[in-house]
C-alpha cells in the first residue's frame, strides 16, 4: 500500500518536473532567440558583414528559381572573367534552411520577404542549438547539467558573435548541427539503437551541407572510438554507433558538390576509415573470443596478427604513398595550420591574413565564454568521476577544441559549445552538492532544541531516517518522531533511491568498501556552502551581465552601418549602402568594379556588378593581380585592370572619420599578397626601416602607388593639412593630380572612394604637342610606345 | 691541425701583400675573401685588425662588396643574458644559407660577406667602429668611407626574431636575396634510423601491454591531467605565444632597467602573463571541483570548513584579478542594463 503510494507520488514528482524541464527550456529559446535581437532593435533588419550578403544573395535566387537551377548556377558577376560555379562550391545548407523556411511560410500565408527570413534564421537556430545542447548534456551527467549547459550557451558571447540577428552566416545553423550530431551519437552510444545510428548520420550529413568545420565531427569521433577501444571500452554500442556513420556518413557526404569524392580522397577523412578497419578488426576478435574456448583462442590470436599485420602493413604502405603524393600531404592549408600552427604565417599569406584566423590572447577567452572559463576544468573534472564513455567523449571534446581555439581565434565557436557543457556540469554538480548540504543541515541546527519538532522545516531532517547518517554526532534528529509533510518525505526518500541507484552501480565493481561509508550523506559545512551558493549565483549573475553587454555592443554591430557616440550625440555613416547604391544607379549593369576582396561579396550583392575578386578566396593569383595594381604607380595598375576590363575602381577609406579597417591599413597585406606571385612588387620598398608610415618619412614606391592616391586623392581640401585621423599622422603627400584615373564619386564621409579609369588618350596627341614641350613630349612618346597591347 | 694550418698561410700571405708597396685590385679582394669564406664551414670570415685595414680601411671606395660584421667576444660567451653563443649560431646559419641560396650566382655571391671579429684579436677595430657594447652586429656597405659613420647597425629587434630577421634587414639594406633558412633538421638521418628501429622494437611490446590493458592510458588519471593541461596551456594563449614568437616579458620602453610583464593592448600579450592568467582561469575550476568532488567526503568537519573558506577566498581573489586585469587590458567597460525609469 505504502509503495504504490510512494510510486504514485514520485510519478507525479517526476511529471511535474518534466513540466518545470520543459516551460525552462520553452524560456531557453526565448532567452537564445531575444538576446540576439539587439542588433535589430540597435541598427535595423539588416544583413551583416561579408559573406552573409552573399548567402543572402544565394537565397535570393534559390528561391527565385527554384533548387535545380541553383543547383547548375554559374555566376558570372564575379571572379570576372573566370565566374564562379555556385552551385558546386559553396555548402549548401544554409541557404535551403533559410529557403525550405521562407517556402513554408509564404505557403502558410505569411509574406515574409527574404531578408527577413535571413535576418532571422541564426536567432532561431541559436534557440535549436541551446536545446540540443540540453539533449546532449542530459545525456551525459543528467537533466540538471542539461539545463544548466543550456542556459549557458543560450548566452555565451562566442555563439552570440556569429549569430545575431542578420548575421547570416553558415556557422549559425552549422553549430546547432554539430551539437546535434554529437548528441545524437551520444544516445547511439549509451542505447545501442541503430534507429539513432541512422539519425546521426542524418545529422552529420547536414552538419556537411552546412560548414567546412564537420572535419573537425569526422576526426573527433573517430579519436574517441579509438580512445575507447585503446583504454578497453569496446562494446557493441560502440560497434552501433560508429560503423553506420562512417558507412552511411560518408556516402551522404559526397553527394554534397562542394564536398564529393574529397569525402574519400583527403586526408582529413582518412583517420575515420583507419579507425574503420580497426573497429571492424577488433569487433571480430571479440567475437572470435566469445565462441572459441581459451585455448583456441590463444591459437587463433597468433594466426590472425601474422596475417592481420601483413594486411595492415600493406594498407598503411598504401595510404602512405597516396598522401605523400601531394605536396601538402592531402591537408587543406587550413587543417595544416591547425597541426602545425606556424605553418599558415609561413606559407599561405592569404590564410594568415584573415583577423579571424589569429591566434587568440587570453582576453580573447574572458571576451568569448567569460567565467565559463574558471568552470571548465571543474567540469573535466566531474566528467571523470566516474569516467563513462559519453563524458570520455566531452572530455576528448573539450581538449580538442580548446587547443584549436588556441590557434585560431575563429574556432573559438566549436569550442564555446564545449566549455557551455561542462561549466554545465561543473555548476550541476556544485549547487548538487551545495544545496544538499543545506538542505540536510538547515533543520539539522534547530533540531538541537527539542521543542520544534512540530515544524516543517524539521520535518525534513526526520526523513533522512535510518538510512541516512549525517556526520553530526550531535544530530539526534534520527530517532525524534515527528509529524512530517508529504513532499519532504518525498523528496528524500526519491534522493536516496537515485542516489542507492547510483551505488549499486558502483558497488557492483568495489564490494569491500565499508557499507557504513557508503550510506554516508555527502554534505558540507553549512555555513560555508551558504556563501559559496552565494558566490556561484554571484559568478553567474556576472556572466549574464556580460553576455548582456557582449551581445549590446559589442557583437550586434552589423558592420554596413557605422555608428558612433561623440559629445555631440549619436553619428551615423551609411557611406557603404550610399556607394554601393550610387553603383547600382549610375553605372552600367555590365560594368567591372574592382576593390580588394573584402568588398566583393557587398558589391555584387547589393550593387549588382561584376566584381574581379571577392570574399571566396579561391583564386590566390587574381587577388594577387588585384594586390599588385593596388601596390603599382598608376600607369602600370591602369594597364592591369584596363587588361580585366574594369571601369571602377572602389577604395575604402577612414582617413577622414577615423575608420580603423580601411584600405590604406590593410594594404600591406595587398603587397605580400601581390608579391607572393609578382615578385617585382617587394614589401620592403613600401617600409621605411621596416616600419609602415604614410607621412612625409614614407618611401617614395609607397607614395605613388595606387592604392595611397586613390586614398588620399584631394584629402587635403578638406581640413586644409591632410591629417590622417587612424594613423594620426599627417600625409607625405598632399598636393597630387591623377593622370589615369578620374573621381567619380565619393560618399558623405569620405568612407567609400570610387574612381573611373579614364579612357585612353588619343595617341596622336603626343605628336601635336611635342613642337610645344619636349618634356611631356618624351613622357607621352614612352607611354605610347609602352602602351602597345589593349586595343589591338 | 691541418685544417687551421690553411687559413693561417692564406693569412701570412695576406699580411706580405698588405707589406708589398702595390695595393690589390678590387678583384683580388673579392677573390681573397672568397678563399676566406671557402675554408670556413660555416661560411663566416674571422676578421681581424690587418685584415680590416686590407678590406675596408685601405681599400678603395666603393668597394665591390659589402660587409655584415659580427662583433664577438669569447669571455662575454658564458653571460647568458646576451645570448652572444646563439646569436652567432643564427649568424652563421644566415651565411651558409646565403652561400648556399646564391650557389648558382657568383656575381651576388660576391657582393656579401659575413665576417666576425673576435674582441681579442681585434682590439683597435672595435674602436674604430666604436662599437662599446654586445652583441652589435653592422653592415659595411659598398659606398661606406667612414666606418663608424656610413654602416648600419642591425637594430636589436632585428635580431630578436634569429635569422630570419637579420634576413630581412639585409634584404632591405642590401637589395640582394638571402632566400630561406636552411636550418639543420633536427633530428638527423641516422638519428632518425635508430628511432625508427627503437619504435618498431616496442611496437609489439606496447600492443601486448595494450590488450593486457594495464599501461598508463588505463588510467584516468593521466587524461585527467593532460586535459587540464591542454586547457590551461590553450587559454592562456601559448599558442599565440608560439606563432608569434612572443618573449616572457620586456623591459619597459622608458624605463630600461624595468620589466613588463603585462602588456596593454588585447591584441598582443607577453608569456608570463598568459602563463599567469592561465593559472588564474584554471585554479578556480580546480579548486570548486576539489570542493565538489573530494571534499565531501573528509569527514572531519573543521578541516572541511578551513579549506572551504580557503578556496572560497582563493576563488573569489582570481575571479577578481582575472576582471581587474583584463578591464586594465582591453579597456572595456562592461556595464549593466537599467530600466531607464530607475534612474
Amino acid at each position: 500500500m505504502a509503495a504504490s503510494e510512494d510510486a504514485k507520488a514520485s510519478s507525479l514528482r517526476y511529471a511535474f518536473g518534466n513540466v518545470i524541464a520543459f516551460f525552462i527550456l520553452l524560456l531557453i529559446g526565448i532567452l537564445a532567440f531575444s538576446i540576439r535581437l539587439f542588433s535589430v532593435i540597435k541598427y535595423e533588419s539588416v544583413i551583416h558583414e561579408f559573406d552573409p550578403y552573399f548567402n543572402y544573395r544565394v537565397t535570393q535566387y534559390l528561391t527565385k528559381n527554384g533548387i535545380y537551377d541553383f543547383w547548375n548556377w554559374f555566376d558570372d558577376r564575379t571572379w570576372y572573367p573566370l565566374g564562379r560555379v555556385i552551385g558546386g562550391t559553396v555548402y549548401p545548407g544554409l541557404t535551403l534552411t533559410a529557403g525550405t523556411l521562407w517556402w513554408i511560410l509564404n505557403s502558410l500565408n505569411i509574406p515574409l520577404s527574404v531578408e527577413t527570413v535571413c535576418v532571422f534564421t541564426a536567432p532561431i537556430f541559436s534557440a535549436n542549438a541551446a536545446w540540443a545542447t540540453y539533449l546532449l548534456t542530459k545525456e551525459v551527467k543528467g537533466t540538471g547539467a542539461g539545463l544548466t549547459a543550456a542556459v549557458l550557451l543560450a548566452m555565451v558571447p562566442s555563439y552570440i558573435s556569429r549569430s545575431v540577428a542578420g548575421s547570416y552566416d553558415n556557422e549559425a545553423v552549422a553549430i546547432f548541427a554539430l551539437i546535434f550530431t554529437f548528441y545524437l551519437y551520444i544516445k547511439t552510444l549509451n542505447t545501442g539503437s541503430l534507429f539513432y545510428a541512422t539519425l546521426n548520420a542524418i545529422a552529420y550529413f547536414y552538419m556537411v551541407c552546412s560548414w567546412g568545420g564537420y572535419t573537425f565531427i569526422i576526426n573527433l569521433i573517430p579519436m574517441h572510438v579509438l580512445l575507447c577501444i585503446v583504454t578497453g571500452r569496446y562494446s557493441s554500442r560502440l560497434y552501433i554507433a560508429y560503423a553506420p556513420l562512417v558507412v552511411l556518413g560518408t556516402l551522404l557526404a559526397a553527394l554534397v558538390p562542394v564536398v564529393g569524392f574529397n569525402a574519400v580522397m583527403t586526408s582529413e577523412h582518412f583517420a575515420s576509415f583507419l579507425v574503420f578497419i580497426i573497429i571492424n578488426v577488433v569487433a571480430l576478435v571479440y567475437y572470435i573470443k566469445g565462441i572459441l574456448s581459451p585455448k583456441m583462442f590463444k591459437v587463433a590470436v597468433t594466426l590472425v596478427i601474422s596475417v592481420g599485420l601483413v594486411v595492415c602493413v600493406a594498407v598503411i604502405a598504401v595510404l602512405i604513398a597516396l598522401v605523400a603524393s601531394s605536396p601538402t600531404m592531402g591537408w587543406s592549408g587550413r587543417s595544416l595550420s591547425l597541426l602545425d600552427p606556424t605553418y599558415a604565417s609561413k606559407y599561405i599569406p592569404i590564410i594568415a591574413s584573415v583577423s579571424e584566423h589569429q591566434p587568440p590572447t587570453w582576453p580573447s577567452y574572458f571576451m568569448d565564454i567569460n567565467v565559463l572559463a574558471f568552470l571548465v576544468p571543474a567540469g573535466i573534472i566531474a566528467c571523470f568521476s566516474p569516467l563513462s564513455d559519453a563524458s570520455s567523449f566531452v572530455v576528448l571534446y573539450i581538449a580538442t577544441s580548446v587547443y584549436f581555439s588556441g590557434v585560431m581565434v575563429r574556432l573559438m565557436l566549436v569550442f564555446a559549445p564545449a566549455a557551455c557543457i561542462t561549466s554545465g556540469i561543473a555548476l550541476s554538480a556544485a549547487f548538487d552538492v551545495f544545496t544538499r548540504s543545506i538542505k540536510f543541515q538547515l533543520p539539522g541546527l534547530s533540531g538541537n532544541s527539542p521543542i520544534d519538532a512540530g515544524d516543517t522545516s524539521s520535518g525534513s531532517v526526520v526523513a533522512q531516517n535510518e538510512t541516512v547518517k549525517t556526520e553530526k554526532k550531535e544530530d539526534p534528529g534520527k530517532e525524534r518522531p515527528s509529524r512530517k509533510t508529504e513532499k519532504n518525505e518525498d523528496l528524500s526518500k526519491e534522493r536516496h533511491s537515485r542516489k542507492n541507484k547510483k551505488k549499486e552501480k558502483e558497488n557492483v565493481e568495489k564490494i569491500s568498501v565499508k557499507p557504513q561509508e557508503e550510506k554516508r550523506l555527502l554534505v558540507l559545512p553549512l555555513e560555508a556552502s551558504v556563501i559559496a551558493i552565494f558566490l556561484l549565483v554571484l559568478l553567474g549573475a556576472f556572466y549574464v551581465v556580460h553576455c548582456v553587454w557582449a551581445a549590446a555592443e559589442a557583437y550586434s554591430a552589423p558592420s554596413i552601418v557605422l555608428t558612433s557616440h561623440s559629445h555631440d550625440g549619436l553619428h551615423v555613416f551609411d557611406d557603404f549602402r550610399e556607394a554601393y547604391a550610387w553603383l547600382r544607379h549610375n553605372t552600367e549593369v555590365d560594368d567591372k568594379v574592382a576593390s580588394w576582396w573584402d568588398y566583393g561579396y557587398q558589391t555584387t550583392a547589393m550593387a549588382n556588378r561584376t566584381v574581379i575578386v571577392d570574399n571566396n578566396t579561391w583564386n590566390n593569383t587574381h587577388i594577387a593581380t588585384v594586390g599588385t595594381a593596388m601596390s603599382s604607380p598608376e600607369k602600370p595598375a591602369w594597364e592591369i585592370f584596363n587588361s580585366l576590363d574594369v571601369k571602377y575602381v572602389l577604395v575604402v577609406f577612414g582617413g577622414l572619420v577615423g575608420y580603423p579597417s580601411d584600405d590604406i591599413n590593410k594594404f600591406l597585406w595587398m603587397v605580400r599578397i601581390g608579391g607572393g606571385v609578382f615578385p617585382h612588387i617587394k614589401e620592403p620598398d613600401y617600409l621605411r626601416d621596416g616600419q609602415y608610415r604614410i607621412d612625409s618619412e614614407a618611401t617614395p614606391t609607397m607614395l605613388n602607388c595606387l592604392m595611397y592616391k586613390l586614398s588620399y586623392y584631394r584629402f587635403v581640401e578638406t581640413d586644409g593639412k591632410g591629417f590622417d585621423r587612424v594613423r594620426q599622422t599627417e600625409i607625405g603627400k598632399k598636393y597630387f593630380k591623377l593622370t589615369h584615373f578620374e573621381e567619380v564619386f565619393t560618399t558623405h564621409h569620405w568612407m567609400v572612394r570610387i574612381y573611373k579609369l579614364k579612357p585612353p588618350k588619343n595617341r596622336l596627341r603626343g605628336k601635336t604637342k611635342k613642337s610645344k614641350a619636349k618634356a611631356t613630349a618624351t613622357t607621352s612618346s614612352k607611354r605610347s610606345v609602352s602602351r602597345k597591347n589593349p586595343w589591338h | 691541425m691541418a685544417i687551421s694550418n690553411a687559413p693561417l698561410s692564406l693569412l701570412l700571405t695576406l699580411v706580405f701583400s698588405l707589406l708589398s708597396p702595390s695595393s690589390p685590385t678590387s678583384s683580388d679582394l673579392v677573390a681573397d675573401l672568397l678563399t676566406l669564406e671557402s675554408q670556413s664551414p660555416s661560411g663566416v670570415i674571422r676578421l681581424s685588425d690587418p685584415l680590416i685595414s686590407r678590406f675596408l680601411t685601405s681599400a678603395a671606395v666603393p668597394r665591390p662588396f659589402s660587409l655584415l660584421i659580427f662583433f664577438d667576444a669569447a669571455q662575454l660567451h658564458d653571460k647568458s643574458e646576451l645570448q652572444l653563443k646563439s646569436l652567432r649560431s643564427e649568424f652563421a646559419l644566415l651565411a651558409s644559407s646565403f652561400i648556399a641560396n646564391n650557389a648558382h650566382d657568383p656575381s651576388s655571391l660576391s657582393k656579401l660577406f659575413f665576417c666576425d671579429l673576435e674582441f681579442r684579436d681585434a682590439q683597435s677595430s672595435f674602436s674604430l667602429f666604436g662599437v662599446n657594447a654586445l652583441p652589435h652586429i653592422r653592415l659595411v656597405p659598398a659606398t661606406a668611407r667612414n666606418l663608424k659613420d656610413d654602416s648600419h647597425q642591425m637594430d636589436a629587434g632585428d635580431f630578436s626574431r634569429l635569422a630570419e630577421s637579420m634576413a630581412k634587414f639585409v634584404e632591405s639594406k642590401t637589395k640582394l636575396t638571402i632566400g630561406p633558412i636552411h636550418r639543420p633538421p633536427i633530428v638527423s638521418k641516422t638519428q632518425w634510423t635508430v628511432l625508427i628501429a627503437a619504435f618498431l622494437i616496442c611496437v609489439p611490446f606496447v600492443v601486448k601491454k595494450l590488450i593486457s590493458g594495464d599501461t598508463l592510458l588505463h588510467d584516468p588519471k593521466v587524461w585527467l591531467a593532460g586535459s587540464v593541461f591542454v586547457y590551461f596551456f590553450s587559454v592562456s594563449g601559448a599558442m599565440h605565444n608560439i606563432i608569434r614568437n612572443m618573449p616572457m616579458f620586456m623591459a619597459d620602453r622608458n624605463d630600461p632597467s624595468k620589466l613588463v610583464f603585462f602588456y596593454q593592448g588585447s591584441g598582443m600579450q607577453l608569456g608570463a602573463e598568459g602563463f599567469a592568467v592561465g593559472f588564474l582561469y584554471t585554479i578556480v575550476g580546480l579548486l570548486l571541483a576539489f570542493v565538489t568532488h573530494v571534499l565531501v567526503r573528509v569527514r572531519n568537519v573543521t578541516v572541511q570548513r578551513l579549506v572551504m573558506i580557503v578556496a572560497l577566498l582563493v576563488s573569489f581573489w582570481a575571479v577578481k584579478k582575472v576582471v581587474f586585469l583584463d578591464n586594465w587590458k582591453t579597456g572595456y567597460g562592461i556595464h549593466m542594463y537599467w530600466p531607464s525609469s530607475w534612474q
